[in-house]
């Protein structure tokens, strides 16, 4: 009874807070249990462009293979599916299947119980050895998201725009980069770099690498190399480098503007490399300019693919992710569709992957990749940079400012979080 | 009492319950963790945390900013509209029949039309620049963005506005006008000392529910702008939003939703007064 009064108290809080999380309630409709039974299983995803073409093409083949299922692919916001999962749990009714940007939903998601604990499954797979352990993703020993992919952002560049202005050889440091940035300036026809600011986790995965590089991390943030780099993008808001409308964009309206040709430089991530090659401009891409006296290290990205907590058709579901998402098949497909990089051992050398000029920038950065924060509130950390970062382009801070404010919501988030990091 | 009884139970329901769990969770320790299991009392551990925290009472000032520029458009412009859409024919059909449509529309829809339109490379800035003016950062300057989120809203809320005044403005007795017109008035003067003071206890009820509006304006902001840039347009739901949803802390952001609840009653009281005045007159 207390559970049921808790299960409703959960329920009529998301009400009274929000109006706009009413989540789509499909219902699975298989209650046969014979093998005849028709089986349908709901799959919330956010995914767009490339990656919308790839997941839609995996379940079709599913269907085909197994004429008894059918997955029902649900839309979601991708910022807002995180929501949806927690009060479906309070609903019990947690999709069957669903991914999230594991980076940022995943330690949520695990304490909100909306994930299904997948050990049994993982310890059976039979290509478990293939996977590194960056890519299955645990919390007190159990399994709980798997991924199949990563993605990493680089550096894109519009080889037109740079042979027009004369840069004969993309930067790969990011003093060479100010650099370049001042010659497009200068020449006055096209627009600099494009890339997010917004006061999101988005702005602060573009920021971040330009101390990643020199061993800061969300762990160790501070010191003079923090206000160094925000004095780095203030100086490219001033100068105009990038225009001020940075502090708004997600990564995909800054791909947008990048794509539109206009941009001599954009920073964004491999799966745009599906996208880019109906560019009307020649293109290449870079690992992320080096910091001053440092390397190129960025975060690593991608989704989880996960189970419902309270899913009927479990053993369906991990069919589905063991056979369309985590094979060989499905990896291969991902790379060839979005441009993401897979982490299957055997698909890695595989020579499209190896012969892709293109690609092989973010491959070297996967290698390389920085280790995120052990912190059950580290969305909340990357959000404390983003409002800082979008703060110090627009100009509502100086550097100085929007450097203590990113130290303090830092520390503050990852106290708040248990305090653990490393 | 009986035909009551439906209404009374969706008044609890609907409005009551969520609204006491709203309480007791600003007075809780509450994140994904918790969400469904035990919530531990903390008294108020979260009033203290947020009222002393300065990110509070700038988003209070923001969406008291965001009211008063509401309050500005809603009562002066809504009543030249309603004044001018007092007067009938085909023209005014059609404007009406635009105005609902833009009522209706949707803030998603609406608001992404109007990001791309007030985007640093949208149209709006493309007609400036052919006209040779400089181009405006309506969206991503930090003294500027607040103002333009409050326009669209204003721009979305002035069909209400001046439907509810053009109705209010038909229900005046045609004698009273035709007797200002014998003694020499023109339309505005009419409009403006006739009318209008005849308007009072309607234009008084629009505001209340102006504030109201303001208070609970979340959509438009999270669609163009997300609080950004830096924290410019963080308003109290925005604030609230955020802190329950993108960092799931929902004790903390049922608080700030208790606080913005307590702004609004300040003018819902007042409101709900009005009304029984008009009930009695």
């Amino acid at each position: 009874m207390k559970k049921r009064y808790r299960i409703l108290q959960g329920v009529a809080a998301a009400a009274a807070i929000t109006v706009a999380l009413a989540g789509c309630a499909i219902s699975s409709n298989a209650t046969a249990s014979g093998s005849d039974a028709k089986v349908t299983l709901r799959f919330w995803e956010y995914y767009t462009g490339t990656s919308a073409t790839w997941i839609k093409s995996q379940v079709k083949k599913f269907e085909q293979a197994n004429p008894n299922v059918t997955i029902q692919l649900v839309e979601t916001v991708g910022s807002q599916q995180d929501q949806k999962l927690l009060a479906s749990v309070a609903t019990k009714t947690t999709p069957d299947l669903f991914l999230n940007n594991i980076v940022v939903d995943y330690p949520s998601l695990v304490a909100g119980g909306v994930a299904k604990d997948l050990t049994s499954y993982w310890n059976g797979y039979a290509d478990k050895a293939q996977f590194p352990s960056s890519a299955v993703w645990k919390t007190n020993g159990k399994v709980y998201n798997v991924m199949t992919y990563t993605n990493l952002i680089g550096l894109f560049y519009n080889k037109d725009i740079l042979d027009k202005v004369g840069i004969s050889t993309p930067p790969t440091t990011l003093d060479e980069l100010q650099a370049d940035l001042a010659k497009v300036k200068a020449d006055g026809t096209y627009e600099g770099i494009a890339l997010s600011g917004a006061p999101t986790v988005e702005g602060a995965w573009l920021f971040a690498p330009q101390l990643l590089g020199q061993g800061i991390n969300y762990c160790n943030f501070s010191g003079s190399k923090v206000t160094a780099a925000f004095t780095r993008v203030a100086e490219w808001s001033k100068k105009g480098y990038t225009p001020l409308a940075t502090a708004t964009w997600d990564q995909n309206a800054a791909w947008q503007q990048f794509f539109s040709g206009k941009y001599a430089f954009g920073i964004n991530g491999n799966w745009q490399l599906g996208g880019v090659k109906t560019a009307s401009f020649a293109y290449g891409t870079g690992q992320f300019p080096k910091p001053t006296g440092g390397t190129s290290v960025v975060y690593p990205g991608g989704e989880g693919y996960g189970i419902g907590a309270t899913s009927k058709h479990p053993d369906i579901a991990w069919k589905f992710i063991e056979q369309m998402i985590l094979s060989q098949q499905g990896e291969k497909s991902v790379y060839a569709t979005t441009g993401s990089i897979p982490v299957r051992a055997d698909v890695a050398n595989i020579a499209a992957l190896t012969n892709d000029t293109f690609v092989q920038p973010f491959v070297k950065a996967a290698s390389n990749s920085a280790k995120w924060p052990n912190n059950t509130n580290t969305a909340n950390m990357q959000v404390a940079l983003g409002k800082a970062v979008s703060g110090v382009i627009s100009g509502q801070s100086t550097a100085e400012q929007g450097a203590q404010a990113a130290i303090s919501g830092i520390q503050a988030a990852e106290k708040a979080g248990g305090g653990t990091c490393q | 009492m009986f035909f009551v009884a439906p209404a009374v139970v969706l008044l609890v329901a609907f409005a009551a319950y969520p609204l006491f769990v709203l309480i007791r969770m600003s007075v809780s320790d509450v994140g994904p963790t918790n969400i469904v299991g035990t919530w531990h009392f903390i008294g108020l551990a979260n009033y203290i945390q947020v009222l002393s925290a300065p990110d509070l009472w700038f988003s209070a000032l923001r969406t008291l900013g965001v009211a008063a520029m509401l309050l500005a458009s809603n009562l002066v412009l809504g009543f030249l509209a309603g004044s001018i859409l007092s007067v009938g024919g085909r023209v005014t059909n059609v404007v009406l029949g635009i105005m609902v449509f833009v009522w209706a529309l949707p803030p998603i829809v609406s608001g992404s039309v109007w990001k791309f339109l007030l985007d640093d490379n949208g149209a709006i800035n493309g007609l400036l620049h052919v006209v040779g003016l400089a181009r405006v950062s309506w969206l991503s300057s930090p003294n500027l963005a607040l103002w333009s989120v409050a326009g669209i809203i204003a721009w979305a809320a002035l069909p209400f506005s001046a439907l509810i005044i053009r109705g209010g403005l038909l229900a005046i007795p045609r004698d009273v006008i035709e007797a200002a017109a014998l003694d020499g008035a023109g339309y505005w003067r009419t409009q403006f000392q006739i009318a209008l003071p005849l308007l009072r206890s309607t234009m008084w009820i629009l505001a209340i529910l102006t504030v109201l509006y303001a208070f609970k304006s979340f959509d438009f902001f999270y669609v163009v702008t997300q609080g950004g840039p830096g924290t410019a347009t963080n308003t109290l739901p925005v604030q609230s939003y955020n802190t329950a949803f993108s960092g799931f802390n929902m004790g903390l952001g049922a608080t700030i939703a208790v606080i913005s609840m307590l702004f609004v009653a300040l003018f819902a009281i007042p409101y709900v007064r009005s009304i029984r005045s008009e009930s009695d007159e």
